[in-house]
């Protein structure tokens, strides 16, 4: 994506969290804020609109998409949907953690992210479940080239190798 | 009543018991099954914060899939729920939107139209189905105390999903109280489980499942009940994890809701589900069968 587009993607971004007056329901809802302070959605928003990220760039991964905050949000803004942003530009830049850019990966070998086990299907087989049909992955394939998170992929695959040199 | 059956990856590949439980119940009730070549919904937090295009296309797919077949997609867990819920939601609002993802659907000979509607079980039982109709079938009651968990992607957002109230949902509940169950309220009944961060950090997802574990355990349940298999595991499998990080002390048996539906509506092999539980429950015989073995004289 060019700076441009980023920069548009970001512009919306901060005109989402422009009705946010601070009140602070969003952190006194947020269950991640109650063990982990340093994740904290009123400032969080803040920080959005003013400066274009989180306060502590990364913590945006800590959201749990529970979305308490949207539900009890007085002016309607949607941190979580916001953070969704974020992450989307933060992948693109190569910063997805681990276990997140495993999720793609899985879904692109298989098309789900538990997949299937020897153990799973004799699980299914002993409760007499059915055999599920399965995907065409040429089609998750085309879905991945068609949306760009093959380039997502390759750009979080490529940091992560860099790190371990 | 046919629908397209959406297990999902997690119930199918780790909760078959819960998803065994669906298919027994439903054709009690008249309900069809049919399985189509789904892919993961995909699941709401992690697929659609590395790309809200891949997320919402691939939701889209499947959808459309359903919509080929001219059925109504049936849903079993709560991210799935959620995931296909909100992108249909994004997909009916936003044409531009729709059209993009049918210019990538097309080459699969597949459209997004929006005819589909997408329920999950909960919505089934109680909306369509009825808390008469399933109280009518009950012949084995099952006389516990429990609390509980909905989860989070099926009440929020409530606007869109339209399946409890957010802040004080009481369906489950009283889906629960048709059974013979005794439903407690809790302080913490709408927070989330902490499967969310997870991926994120391991320690603040345990450490949430801790503060929602300690809420739930000062009413004193016998056992919880869920609707969701991703909450299921971490409910069950995530109090360990938590009792060697923190020190506490949780064992709480947890169920997904159909399998006490089939144990109370009498259908056989039941065992069978609950092999694979991690924390046994020994279910009480019903109070009524006990009292019709009694010898006492009714005053």
């Amino acid at each position: 994506m060019t700076d441009e587009g980023r920069n548009q993607e970001l512009e919306e971004l901060r005109k989402a969290g422009r009705p946010c007056f601070q009140c602070g329901i969003c952190a006194s809802s947020c269950p991640v804020f109650r063990v982990a302070p340093e994740m904290n959605p009123r400032l969080a928003v803040d920080s959005v609109v003013s400066e274009g990220h989180v306060p502590v760039e990364g913590n945006e991964w800590l959201c749990s998409y529970c979305l308490m905050c949207e539900e009890r949000c007085p002016m309607g803004v949607s941190l979580a949907e916001i953070l969704i942003g974020i992450k989307n530009i933060s992948s693109r830049e190569g910063k997805a953690p681990k276990d997140f850019v495993e999720s793609g990966e899985a879904l692109l070998a298989s098309g789900c992210l538990s997949p299937q086990s020897n153990r799973s299907d004799k699980k299914r087989v002993d409760l007499g479940l059915p055999d599920l049909p399965q995907p065409d992955l040429e089609q998750v394939k085309l879905i991945f080239e068609a949306t760009g998170a093959y380039e997502v992929l390759e750009k979080n695959r490529a940091a992560a190798k860099e790190e371990a040199e | 009543m046919k629908y397209a059956f959406f297990p999902g990856c997690t119930m199918a590949n780790r909760l078959q018991f819960a998803e065994k439980s669906v298919r027994m119940v439903v054709p009690e009730f008249g309900i069809e099954l049919v399985d189509l070549a789904f892919t993961c919904c995909p699941e709401p937090n992690a697929v659609r914060s590395l790309s809200e295009d891949t997320w919402v296309t691939f939701a889209a797919r499947n959808i459309a899939l359903a919509e080929s077949e001219g059925l109504d997609i049936l849903t079993a867990c709560a991210g799935c729920h959620e995931s296909l819920t909100l992108a249909k939601h994004e997909l009916d609002t936003k044409s531009e939107l729709k059209d993009k993802v049918n210019g990538i659907l097309k080459g699969m000979g597949l459209e997004y139209k929006g005819t589909s509607s997408i329920i999950h079980v909960h919505q089934l039982l109680f909306d369509e189905i009825g808390l008469e109709t399933i109280s009518s079938k009950v012949t084995r009651p099952v006389p516990i105390k429990v609390v509980t968990h909905s989860g989070c992607h099926l009440l929020r957002p409530q606007k869109i999903m339209k399946v409890d109230d957010a802040e004080a949902p009481v369906k489950l509940d009283l889906l629960c109280e048709a059974l013979g169950m005794e439903s407690l309220e809790y302080m913490d009944k709408v927070m989330c489980c902490g499967a969310g961060v997870r991926k994120a950090d391991n320690e603040t997802s345990y450490a949430i499942l801790k503060e929602k574990m300690t809420s739930i355990m000062m009413v004193e349940p016998d056992a919880m009940v869920v609707f969701c298999p991703t909450c299921y595991i971490t409910f069950e499998s995530g109090q360990r994890i938590t009792n060697r990080l923190f020190e506490t002390d949780f064992k709480l048996p947890v169920f997904y809701y159909t399998e006490l539906l089939a144990i109370a509506i009498g259908l056989p092999d039941t065992d069978k589900l609950l092999a694979d539980h991690r924390v046994k429950i020994e279910l009480p015989e019903p109070v009524e069968a006990k009292s019709d073995k009694s010898e006492s004289i009714p005053i």
